[in-house]
């Protein structure tokens, strides 16, 4: 039949443009990373942030001479906040654009599938912002984070619950995704750890409209604190429609994520304020270089920048740190060189360990930040903390009842 | 007690704007037969027609229904007169490719707003989003309490039309009996297109109505679109008052789902009703009414 | 013969790929092209043939997925026992959905496989005991060349494509397109329509549940949003249905082809030769594909394709093809 003819000829065709439609840089004189964000889709706020954070550190260190002489090039590749996006986007990376090790993983989901990959591939990947446990409790050996894992997120909370709050009732919050679920089944462990008496615990599909049936439940139930995990626009509807509902428990906690963005006080306005959340990193922490980057950040980009952005940022010294050390760009090198990382950037002291039965995490400290007139302010550790932990909070009054 | 109550508000507000989406479909199904898949991203095209408006000019949400509402009429005659009355000359195999086209137009309208404002959420603020106010110990969001009368105002002004107006007579006499209607000297060409217009205009009310609650972004028509179907099937085609009854069952449905099953079946409360009314009530809630007259 | 021919070229095309063609990425896009392959045939030989036109199949994609990812992490049973166990679930579920849908019609039947889907991935979604919800399930990959994998899903692409041929041929095919032309006339013809629906709807059923548990073994990675998705399993099987040609054999595999190289060869932009900001034009062109396809090729490019000669070779219609 014809139609099969022209289907061959077809076929022919793509493929010669296939061997000849090369991806762009073929320098000799450059190492290629590959770095895979969300740039679209739900999750861009934050893959943004991520990624100009990621130019910024590249453009310092090519300028400092790069590694050992050789341009560093930033592969950044949309994971769509799929995970299977991710897979095959990370596939090229390796088969085809053959860089030499793999940076970023914003999404649990996504990084999970990634890591399975790399993994697989033996290729080196360091994660600086997925957090779920599995992807350092599998075994992946291959696969090594920068940043704490979910379980460690509310630390520095639980901390503050001993310290100040004592509540007896706890009803947590999360959205069904791989983040949300982990850092719920975190927080109800250190809940049952402390005797906090779990109330309520309920996942929810991203992307809801309403929350009150579920917030009118937990004002009955009134527990002392409410624990939310959530990505941005949930987090910023749950606090307005809080509000609405004049639901005031003694505290909001937010399981960092969403309510750490300069996007969430934009979006819940007054029903933002006096909010408190984990977070992993503030710029007045005294690690050298900290406020330099965020007052950079804020000085190229006209837009604030928090932990996300201080992971990559401190990903990419690590990146460039590792490759410089490395004896050669094989896996296997690139692999000892990060073993053997031991280095203070903006995010903190870097060096990874096996700690439990986590392979390849770095120790990293949390934090608590609180939502002060529009500002975000370090409260806790106390030691650290940039504004007084304002507790307890007449929550009526902080929304203009 | 309370909880009970509150859930029951806010099915019923948040139903309010689920009749404007249904009725607006249904009334398309009712006259067309077409099975409107790009519905929720009409209803998209019109938030970012009020996005701009409120952004750039300012303009109240509720007033740029004004001009959204129109700018989607006209879009929908559009996409009727030179997409959609087209494929009924064509042959075909299958006669489901009115659906398939308006698969296609969805998207293209979702990648065409995905271009020009990105995938970022936007939303637009106005002085009174969060505001609730109290009837005892109930709380009643404002801007959904707005909503609620202007859709209600909405549906009574098309009733109107479609009762007393030359156009809406024609509009409901083909959606009874295309043939009859055409004999009867209806030009059934120009209402089908007309129809797609109105049908257009009434989810972008809804589109305007819900930005101060919601926010926006070029993906959000997809859920609304099978949300208005089973508006559609739980109403009975073609009925504008069973999509009102359908917008706010489905509104209370989703809303006790929600708080007594668990958030995370909220979706799947609509679903369910869906296939349950596809399958044992073919004639939807008002085919319950005839049943019971006959 | 002429078609024979072609049709042995083809198949040593499809053979020797992956041995010329040695880069992952390219055997990664084969695969996934095959994949759509049997979903497509199969979607077709329900919809395009039977009539019944179905805006559910990730229903059966997703079990024969979950399927096998189930008994791979909660059995320890190795993942490949799921394409045969994919492949029946799928089969069973099938009929299932059929003794809710088959009472509907036109568009109602799809409006009703549509809600089915949503349906279940809600299930997947909420049911964590059994499906681990929205974490989804992972595995380790079985090969890590891509080789047998490509081999694995061709071999079921062709037994796909070749029982639809046959069946086709067969009794069954004429009582299959009489219930799509006229399902009335065709029962006052004493034709059982209910039992051929559901035989039609069992075999498009069975080979994507299998084509589903063959993605889980492959991608090793699966969540409710990827295997029941509307848009990315559904939807995407109507369309390389509809622009292959709905009603032929060989539509569908055209439709593959075509459109996962559409949207590969946006999302690459042009394989790296256009700008960037292409790579974010890939739905869009689906849209533009689907409602050109629909406009002007409403049979698909088979089905069409005596008018793409006229108009695009300018070949008048002399002879027979």
């Amino acid at each position: 039949m014809r139609v099969l003819k022209i289907l061959m000829v077809f076929l022919l065709s793509v493929t010669l443009c296939f061997t000849f439609g090369v991806s762009s840089s073929m320098a000799a004189d450059s190492v290629k990373v590959g770095i895979v964000l969300p740039l679209t889709g739900a999750q861009a706020k934050f893959g943004e942030v991520e990624k100009l954070s990621f130019d910024l550190a590249l453009e310092e260190i090519n300028a400092a001479g790069g590694i050992n002489g050789k341009k560093l090039e930033l592969l950044i590749e949309d994971d769509t906040g799929r995970p299977e996006v991710g897979r095959s986007v990370v596939e090229k990376l390796i088969t085809k654009d053959k860089v030499v090790m793999l940076g970023g993983g914003y999404s649990s989901s996504v990084t999970y599938a990634v890591a399975g990959v790399c993994q697989q591939q033996a290729m080196p990947f360091l994660v600086n912002t997925g957090s779920a446990d599995k992807i350092t409790t599998s075994g992946w050996d291959w696969i090594y984070r920068l940043n704490p894992p979910a379980s460690h997120y509310a630390d520095a909370v639980e901390s503050l619950l001993v310290a100040t709050i004592k509540p007896k009732t706890v009803a947590i919050l999360y959205e069904n995704s791989l983040f949300g679920t982990s850092g719920a089944k975190a927080f109800e462990k250190t809940c049952n750890k402390l005797g906090i008496k779990v109330l309520l615990k309920e996942g929810y599909e991203h992307g809801g409209i309403d929350y009150k049936p579920v917030l009118t439940q937990i004002k009955r139930l009134n527990p002392d604190i409410i624990y939310m995990v959530s990505y941005i626009m949930d987090a910023s509807l749950l606090m307005k429609q809080a509000r609405e509902m004049k639901l005031t428990p003694k505290m909001f906690i937010g399981g960092a994520a969403g309510f750490t963005l300069p996007e969430f006080v934009e979006n819940a306005g007054k029903a933002s304020d006096k909010v408190i959340s984990a977070t992993l990193w503030h710029q007045v922490l005294p690690f050298p270089g900290a406020m330099d980057y965020y007052k950079k950040f804020l000085a190229k980009y006209n837009r604030d920048t928090e932990y996300h952005g201080a992971e990559a940022y401190a990903a990419c010294y690590v990146i460039a740190d590792v490759l410089k050390r490395a004896k050669s760009f094989s896996n296997t090198d690139v692999k000892k060189a990060l073993s053997e990382t031991d280095m203070m950037t903006v995010f903190g002291q870097v060096k990874f360990g096996t700690w439990g039965k986590m392979l390849n995490q770095n120790k990293a400290d949390t934090y608590v930040v609180q939502w002060i007139d529009g500002k975000l302010e370090m409260v806790w550790p106390e030691k650290a903390s940039t504004k007084k932990f304002e507790y307890p909070v007449d929550w009526l009054k902080v929304w203009g009842y | 007690m309370d909880v009970l109550i509150q859930t029951l508000v806010a099915g019923v507000l948040i139903g309010g704007i689920y009749c404007l989406i249904g009725i607006g479909m249904s009334l398309i199904m009712g006259v067309m037969g077409i099975i409107n898949l790009a519905h929720g991203q009409l209803m998209m095209v019109a938030m970012y027609i009020t996005f701009v408006l409120s952004s750039y000019m300012h303009v109240d949400p509720y007033f740029s229904l004004i001009v959204a509402m129109p700018a989607l009429f006209l879009l929908g005659c559009f996409l009727q007169k030179y997409l959609l009355n087209p494929l009924m000359k064509i042959d075909s195999i299958l006669p489901e490719n009115q659906v398939l086209m308006t698969v296609g137009i969805g998207m293209v309208l979702a990648e065409i707003c995905r271009f020009i404002f990105t995938s970022d959420y936007k939303t637009v603020k106005t002085s009174y989003g969060g505001e609730a106010f109290f009837i005892g110990n109930i709380s009643f969001n404002l801007p959904m309490c707005i909503a609620f009368i202007f859709a209600v105002v909405i549906t009574l002004i098309l009733f109107w039309f479609l009762a007393k107006t030359d156009t809406g007579r024609s509009i409901r006499a083909t959606a009874q009996d295309k043939e009859a209607a055409t004999l009867m000297g209806v030009n059934s060409t120009r209402i089908t297109i007309i129809t797609f217009g109105l049908g257009s205009a009434l989810v972008a009310s809804a589109g305007s109505l819900l930005i101060p609650i919601f926010y926006l972004f070029p993906d959000i028509g997809g859920p609304f679109t099978l949300k208005a179907f089973v508006i559609c099937i739980l109403g009975g085609l073609g009925s504008t008052v069973g999509a009102i009854f359908g917008g706010l069952t489905l509104g209370i449905a989703e809303s006790l789902g929600a708080t007594y099953i668990g958030m995370g079946y909220k979706e799947m409360v609509g679903f369910v009703i869906f296939i349950i009314a596809l399958v044992f009530l073919p004639g939807g809630l008002v085919g319950i009414k005839r049943l019971i007259k006959s | 013969m002429k078609k024979n021919l072609t049709l042995i070229i083809l198949g040593i095309v499809c053979l020797v790929f992956p041995l010329v063609v040695r880069s992952d990425y390219y055997q990664h896009l084969a695969i996934i092209v095959l994949i759509w392959v049997i979903v497509g045939s199969s979607w077709n030989l329900l919809a395009g043939y039977t009539g019944q036109v179905s805006f559910g199949h990730a229903i059966f994609f997703g079990v024969g997925a979950y399927t096998a990812g189930i008994i791979a992490t909660k059995l320890g049973i190795s993942a490949w026992w799921g394409m045969m166990l994919g492949g029946i679930a799928a089969m069973l579920i099938g009929l299932f959905v059929g003794w809710v849908c088959f009472r509907l019609r036109g568009p109602y039947f799809a409006l009703g496989t549509l809600a089915g889907g949503e349906v279940f991935r809600l299930i997947a979604t909420n049911w964590e005991s059994l499906t681990d919800g929205m974490v989804g399930i992972l595995i380790i990959q079985s090969f890590r060349s891509k080789l047998p994998y490509y081999y694995i899903v061709l071999l079921l692409a062709f037994a796909c494509v070749f029982a639809i041929h046959l069946i086709m041929k067969s009794k069954w095919g004429y009582y299959f397109v009489s219930i799509r032309e006229n399902q009335e006339a065709a029962e006052s013809l004493g034709i059982n329509t209910l039992l051929y629906k559901n035989l039609s709807l069992m075999v498009s059923s069975f080979f994507t549940g299998m084509a589903g548990a063959f993605y889980m073994n492959y991608m090793a990675f699966i969540d409710p949003e990827v295997v029941f998705s509307l848009h990315y399993i559904s939807i995407m099987a109507i369309l390389v249905g509809i622009v292959g040609g709905v009603g032929t054999i060989m539509g569908p595999a055209v439709g593959a082809f075509i459109m996962v190289g559409v949207q590969e060869t946006f999302r690459s932009s042009f394989f790296g030769l256009a700008p960037a900001w292409i790579s974010q034009g890939h739905a869009m062109a689906f849209g533009l594909l689907v409602v050109f396809v629909i406009m002007f090729l409403a049979n698909g490019v088979v089905g069409d394709w005596s008018k793409i000669k006229r108009y695009v070779f300018r070949i008048k219609p002399s002879s027979v093809s």
